[in-house]
Parts: structure tokens; sequence; C-alpha cells
């Protein structure tokens, strides 16, 4: 019987590799911080970048690491920044996301506008999406 | 009131950082975050890969929010 043939991280392919992906993702997201929100061109870049590599991680097209049967016992700690993050957005959203009680997604607002920033910002979120494509 | 909420966004944030510090020290009982997130990707539903679809979706939307919206 023919077997599934099943993509390994074992060998790296030569674009696989920090010294590749790197510089690609920071090239990526120098221009995603040039676009400021609610801009056209915004929506189609994060729209673009993300349903990219939706497309990669859905389409089995890229070495996988091995993934863990089990979940060790002190899983349970995440819920605990879970909970507080949680607890803390629940209640600023439901008080309507004041200025003086804003979201997370208030507060940091104002620092994305500084392009720079939002490159940077740009980066950890390109960067964490490859690494779930990658799981 | 907004200190309040900043303080307890940062707190949240220095949790995560702890928790994953903890998961990466040797013979630790925690997953690292990276696990837990595959871990979550497992999941199926029949020939459907619910987890993954869910975790890419949930952070798909969270980049659009951010720099998008």
């Amino acid at each position: 019987m023919e077997q599934q043939p099943e993509l390994s991280a074992d060998v790296p392919r030569a674009w696989d590799r920090p010294v590749v992906t790197v510089p690609t993702l920071t090239f990526l997201s120098l221009i995603g911080g040039q676009f400021p929100s609610f801009s056209t061109q915004a929506n189609v870049y994060a729209i673009g970048t993300g349903g990219a590599l939706v497309w990669l991680g859905l389409a089995n097209r890229v070495p996988r690491r091995p993934v863990p049967h089990r979940l060790r016992s002190g899983a349970g700690w995440w819920l605990v920044p879970v909970l507080v993050f949680g607890v803390f957005e629940a209640s600023t959203f439901m008080l309507g996301s004041r200025d003086d009680f804003p979201t997370f997604s208030k507060i940091a607002d104002p620092l994305l506008d500084d392009p720079l920033v939002r490159s940077v910002a740009y980066f950890g979120w390109l960067s964490a999406f490859w690494g779930l494509v990658r799981r | 009131m907004r200190y309040l909420a900043i303080a307890g966004f940062t707190v949240a944030l220095l949790l995560f950082v702890a928790v994953e510090w903890a998961a990466r020290r040797e013979g630790s009982r925690i997953p690292t975050f990276g696990d837990v997130c595959a871990y979550v990707m497992r999941y199926e539903v029949g020939p459907v890969p619910v987890g993954r679809i869910a975790l890419f979706g949930f952070w798909w939307w969270m980049g659009w929010h951010f720099f998008a919206r």
C-alpha cells in the first residue's frame, strides 16, 4: 500500500530557515507598517498576507514541527494569564471601551499610529502566524 | 480607571511571559504556548481540521483588527 507522503521538519528546505524567513517577514512587516488603519491598502494587505498564510497552513505545503500527543500536567497554568486578560477585555468592552476605561485595542491604537511601532507589531503578528503554520 | 485597565493588561501580558519562561525551564511540567497551540490545532471533526481553522481564523482576525480597523 502506498504511503501518503508526510511532510517532515527533519530536513529543512532551503527557504525554510531563519536566514530566509526572518528577512522575508521583516520586509513584509516594513511594508505593512506604512499603511494607516482604515485605509484600503491596510485592509488588502492584512487580508492578503493573512490569507496567504492560512492557505499555506491548510494546504500542507509547509513542513511541520512534531505535535505533542498529550499536554503536560501543568497546562492549566496558561489559564491564569488568559483569564486575567479576558476579565479586563470583557469588562472594558461591556462598559463601552471609554477613554477612561479602554479595551486593549483602544490602548494599542495610538501606539500603532507610529509606522516603526506598527512594523514591529506587524513582524510579531506575521512571525506568530508563521509559527502556527509550521505547527 | 484608565490606569487600572492599563495595569490589568500589563499584568496579563507579564503573566504570559512568566508562564512561557517557566515552561521553557528544564524539566518543567508546563507546556510551552506553542505546544498548547499545536495541541489545539490537532482537533479535527471527521476530515475537517477544526482546531487549525479556528486558530488561523482567530489570528487572521487579530491582524486585521489591529492593522486595518
